[in-house]
């Protein structure tokens, strides 16, 4: 039991670093399952683009002799890179691939997603190989900075991922509840006609949360390179059950459900690693999907939907 | 005994009290109809009687038996079929494979029989074939012959109505619950519906009970007529009684010299 | 039948009469498969199965059609989940593992168990048809979304599971045992001994499969034309009114579960059999997606469409190995695709004439750029000559153009005016040969794969019902 406590804080930095990623990840198919009720497959592989997005940055920006800028502004523009580019890439996918189904079965956009996940996966092991890349990060966050808490040590680059993460979900707060557009990204979720019939523009709204939460996932991406360094083409798949599982476990359709999700899964996930084994933590994230789906299907903070007969 | 019998059921659905503490009872052989202003509770009535909701409080029993509690297959294989209000036909099924799945309760065979095709599967198979054609026939010419094999969305929206009836006859009930048959109708429709429903009493011997605004077809084939207002029974008796009881007339008009 | 009666249309009286076939290529397969009984064509395709191995000495292609046979029976049992009782299940290949592996437990000398082949089989099938049960349990409450990602996540561990129980400590156990072989899986499995005949050479296999895929053939064939089959069907239209109408929707979802995963499982046995070894790798997600390609290919609910659709998606690759033939197919099949939506349609040859036209001066001006231009130029022997530049290193130049022929291709199909989409047709072109060239045709399979997820989003865009699904009304 005092090994337990020992290592209690380490371990909730460490589910705090991965529930930030997850948590972003999450918030990319909270909003889209929202307002579309579809399971966007190729939201993981968005996340997964991202990473190689900020890895390019890194090989423009440094090379053999050092970084050419200071690493502050290195790392804002991997992560601007990033999301832009993510967010084109998410409203792109939307446009090609869901946009035409729109008023078909449901089974319809699933499948197309399955697709754009699939030739998105194979495209990057196409263009730029299987092979693992590694980010820089020492070469931009000293490893010996952090600061220590306790018997924990929290490292200069996890502080900066829960940071990061943690300031984009509040920009996305704001955006959601205060601002015109998050009304309406809103309404377009609870019931899309009557959000037409109020003078919403249903397809720009799409547009943007598409745009958002490709945005976030392109964000997690290259956080979880710096945090993680090791990046490779199929690390979305893993990466979108979990941020799957995240938003379902906070209530899928709410932004602040995916968060808690996001945090409350990586906290599960590096206990599972820290005290039982690492080989197992995939079967446990999801068998903690399937207990809240069996015990509570609506989530944590999710409301429950009327269906009129 | 009667044949379903309501004992003081309640549902609420968050803060709204949908059916409050009702109480009312179907004979066997009569044809009872519902009738009451948009939002009264009849059709989640009819959703409570088949089990798609549970009440709150109270008992449903269908000969003695009760309701409450069972799933909605389970009370269709005790003798309660329904239609819907907005049609939900198997519509990329054929006409007679529409009527003919309703068939799975009253029909045995298991998956050795199916897959290896023996010859008691045949027997079924096209016992279940002519009870369909049967229940079809039941309409006239309409929906026979060449029709059986149409997909179900080719049909009119009369047909169709007629399709939906024949299937739930299919389940061969005691009581057959009827949700607003003759919506969309025109008056000549509506004579046929009300033919139509005394002869499904008349000659099939169903029991039934119906939701209807059109009071042409209330007044023309009902034994009793029962009226709900928020829930609540505000009328029971002869269409003649119920047309005229105040409580019927307020509930659907206003009151006369409502202050404002 | 003499006037019309209340409520029936006169119109609708007549429809006997002006009952038309449907048009184009259905109606041609729907008047070929008129012209002889169910029967029939089952007889024929047995007798076809049963003679194609004596047409050939080649043993690969002998394996190409035992690889066919198995995917088919695959894709019957996930045409029975997602087709019939339209339940997304993405974890469909664990089934088959669990089938793979169950097999290497109780016929190799992993465990030192032997059993006897039809032993082993029905008990696998059983296990397989429980395994669905349990999955299929607490997952068909969920709506069918949540059901994917449970399904999708179970596969998920599966593959897990078996890559990494290579060292479990059970209680009462002293050393840590190797459940599952990890990522080297498990070798050595018995081959098929069933009724004296002893499966040695690929053509024995063959035959075993194909059996088998007749056997489940019949088997589907059957439910599917039975209660059973109808109420599927009704609960596939619409869940509420099959429960309505006296149907146990629960009951039929879980057996519908079950029995594609009982097809699954003793697919999955057999494979390895055939294969004398399973490793974690033969169930990834590249072969679910591929099954899914196959029963949406085919259309959902057909089963000649399953059948039709394995041939295509396992033979088409195989014809590609080839690369200088991948590389006419590919070309051919751009041609046709332009062919089928320029409108009109002659202009397909001033479209080629100024490609081609457009090619050979960008050939000339990257030549008369570079020092050392002679090195350029393909390969002798290559088809496009000294219509594209090669450069030495090519794959960066390929890279760049892959990317920018996307990019091409996904803006052409949004530019509505026709002169427009005319001119922005012949870089976008040039692009794609040039990406196929330099990076396309060197890695087949990523490429194939590639196809295959373009092929699913583009069924679902234009033809949603695959090659012979019925077409369907939806409710939505």
């Amino acid at each position: 039991m005092d090994l337990f406590f020992a290592q209690l804080p380490q371990q909730l930095i460490n589910g705090l670093t991965l529930g930030a990623v997850y948590a972003l990840i999450a918030l990319g198919y909270s909003m889209v399952y929202g307002i579309l009720q579809l399971l966007n497959f190729a939201h993981g592989d968005v996340y997964m683009v991202g990473a190689f997005i900020g890895y390019g940055v890194t090989v423009a920006l440094i090379p053999e002799s050092g970084p050419i800028t200071s690493s502050a502004l290195i790392l804002a523009l991997m992560l601007l890179a990033a999301m832009l580019g993510c967010g084109l890439l998410g409203v792109a996918i939307e446009q090609f691939a869901y946009r035409p189904l729109r008023n078909s079965p449901r089974i319809a956009p699933l499948i197309s997603a399955l697709g754009v996940s699939f030739f998105i996966q194979n495209a990057v092991q196409l263009t730029l190989t299987a092979q693992y890349r590694t980010y820089p990060t020492d070469q931009l966050i000293a490893p010996s900075m952090g600061f220590e808490l306790g018997p924990a040590r929290l490292s200069a680059t996890r502080a900066l991922v829960i940071v990061v993460a943690i300031l984009l979900m509040v920009a996305l707060q704001y955006l959601v509840r205060r601002t015109s557009l998050g009304r309406a990204m809103r309404a377009v979720a609870i019931d899309r006609e009557a959000a037409a019939m109020m003078g919403v523009n249903i397809d720009r709204v799409i547009v943007a949360t598409f745009f958002i939460g490709s945005a976030l996932a392109g964000a997690a991406g290259v956080l979880t390179g710096v945090v993680f360094t090791r990046i490779w083409h199929f690390m979305g798949f893993n990466a979108g059950l979990k941020g799957f599982t995240s938003a379902v476990i906070g209530g899928i359709g709410n932004v602040p459900g995916a968060m808690l999700g996001g945090f409350l899964l990586g906290i599960i996930e590096s206990f599972a690693v820290g005290y039982i084994s690492s080989t197992y933590k995939d079967v446990i994230a999801f068998v903690a999907l399937v207990i809240v789906l069996l015990v509570r299907p609506r989530g944590l903070l999710g409301a429950r939907i009327a269906q009129k007969v | 005994m009667a044949l379903l019998e309501l004992t003081n059921v309640s549902k609420h659905f968050g803060g709204l009290q949908v059916i409050n503490d009702l109480s009312m009872s179907v004979e066997p052989g009569e044809i009872v109809s519902l009738i009451g202003p948009n939002g009264a509770g009849k059709t989640t009535l009819l959703n409570l009687i088949t089990g798609l909701y549970r009440p709150d409080s109270g008992d449903i029993a269908l000969d003695g038996q009760s309701l409450v509690g069972k799933t909605p297959h389970e009370i269709t294989c005790l003798g309660i079929a329904r239609t819907f209000q907005s049609l939900r036909l198997f519509l990329n099924m054929s006409v007679i494979d529409n009527v003919m799945s309703a068939a799975f309760p009253r029909s045995q065979a298991n998956l050795p029989q199916i897959v290896l095709r023996t010859p008691g599967f045949r027997r079924e198979e096209a016992r279940i074939r002519q009870m369909a054609e049967e229940k079809l026939a039941f309409f006239g010419e309409r929906l026979v012959g060449y029709r059986f094999d149409q997909p179900a969305y080719s049909l009119s929206y009369a047909n169709r109505r007629r399709l939906e009836i024949a299937r739930a006859m299919m389940t061969q009930p005691k009581l057959l619950l009827l949700d607003e048959p003759a919506a969309g109708m025109n008056p000549n429709e509506s004579l046929e519906i009300t033919e139509l429903i005394g002869k499904l009493r008349d000659e099939a011997g169903y029991t039934i009970l119906f939701i209807e605004h059109d009071m042409s077809v209330v007044g023309g084939i009902s034994d009793r007529v029962i009226a709900l207002d928020h829930g609540e029974k505000i009328a029971e008796g002869t269409f003649d009684q119920v047309a005229t009881d105040e409580h019927v007339i307020e509930a659907y008009l206003g009151r006369k010299n409502h202050s404002l | 039948m003499s006037q019309s009666k209340i409520g029936t249309d006169e119109w609708v009286r007549q429809y006997q009469k002006r009952r038309g076939k449907p048009a184009g290529m259905a109606g041609v397969v729907q008047r070929v498969w008129l012209l002889l009984p169910t029967w029939a064509w089952l007889a024929l395709l047995v007798a076809a199965g049963l003679l194609f191995p004596l047409t050939t000495d080649n043993t690969y292609i002998i394996r190409v059609g035992g690889t066919i046979a198995l995917m088919a029976t695959l894709g019957l049992g996930l045409n029975v989940v997602v087709g019939y009782a339209g339940l997304l299940d993405l974890g469909y290949v664990a089934f088959y593992g669990i089938g793979g592996y169950a097999y290497a437990y109780l016929s190799s000398e992993f465990t030192t168990v032997h059993w006897p082949t039809w032993l082993s089989l029905i008990v696998i099938t059983v296990l397989a048809a429980l395994f669905g049960l349990l999955l299929g349990s607490p997952s068909l409450r969920l709506i069918g979304d949540y059901l994917a990602i449970v399904t999708l996540g179970f596969g998920q561990i599966f593959v897990q599971l078996t890559t990494s129980l290579t060292r479990v400590n059970l209680p009462g156990i002293e050393k840590p045992l190797n459940l599952t072989g990890g990522p080297n899986g498990i070798v050595n499995l018995d081959p098929v001994h069933l009724f004296g005949f002893s499966a040695q050479s690929v053509k024995d296999y063959y035959y075993v499969l194909f059996i088998v895929l007749i056997v489940v053939l019949v088997v589907v064939y059957h439910l599917n034309y039975s209660r059973i089959g109808r109420a599927w069907r009704a609960l596939r239209e619409d869940e509420l009114a099959a429960e309505t109408m006296g149907m146990p929707t629960r009951r039929l979802k879980l057996m519908a579960f079950a029995i594609g995963a009982a097809i699954a499982g003793l697919s999955g046995a057999l494979f390895a059999a055939w294969q004398g070894a399973v490793f974690p790798s033969n169930f990834d997600i590249t072969l679910l997606i591929t099954l899914y390609a196959i029963i949406v290919l085919g259309g959902l609910g057909s089963l000649p469409g399953v059948l039709i659709a394995s041939v295509i998606m396992i033979a088409v690759p195989e014809l590609l190995r080839d690369v200088r033939f991948a590389g006419l197919l590919f070309y051919a099949g751009a041609v046709l695709t332009l062919y089928a939506t320029l409108k009109p349609r002659w202009q397909i040859l001033p479209l080629l004439a100024l490609l081609a036209l457009f090619g050979l001066i960008v050939t000339f001006l990257v030549m008369a750029a570079t020092p050392g231009a002679s090195a350029l130029l393909s390969p002798p022997g290559s088809p496009v000559g000294i219509w594209i530049p090669l450069p030495a290193n090519s794959s960066d130049a390929g890279n760049l153009a892959f990317f920018a022929s996307i990019v091409m291709v996904l803006f052409v199909t949004r530019v509505k005016k026709h002169r427009w989409r005319f001119i922005a047709l012949i870089p976008t072109l040039y692009l794609l040969a040039f990406a196929w060239e330099t990076r396309m045709s060197q890695e087949p399979s990523i490429t194939r794969l590639m196809f295959v997820g373009v092929l699913l989003v583009v069924l679902m865009i234009y033809r949603p019902n695959g090659l012979l699904g019925q077409r369907r009304v939806e409710v939505v």
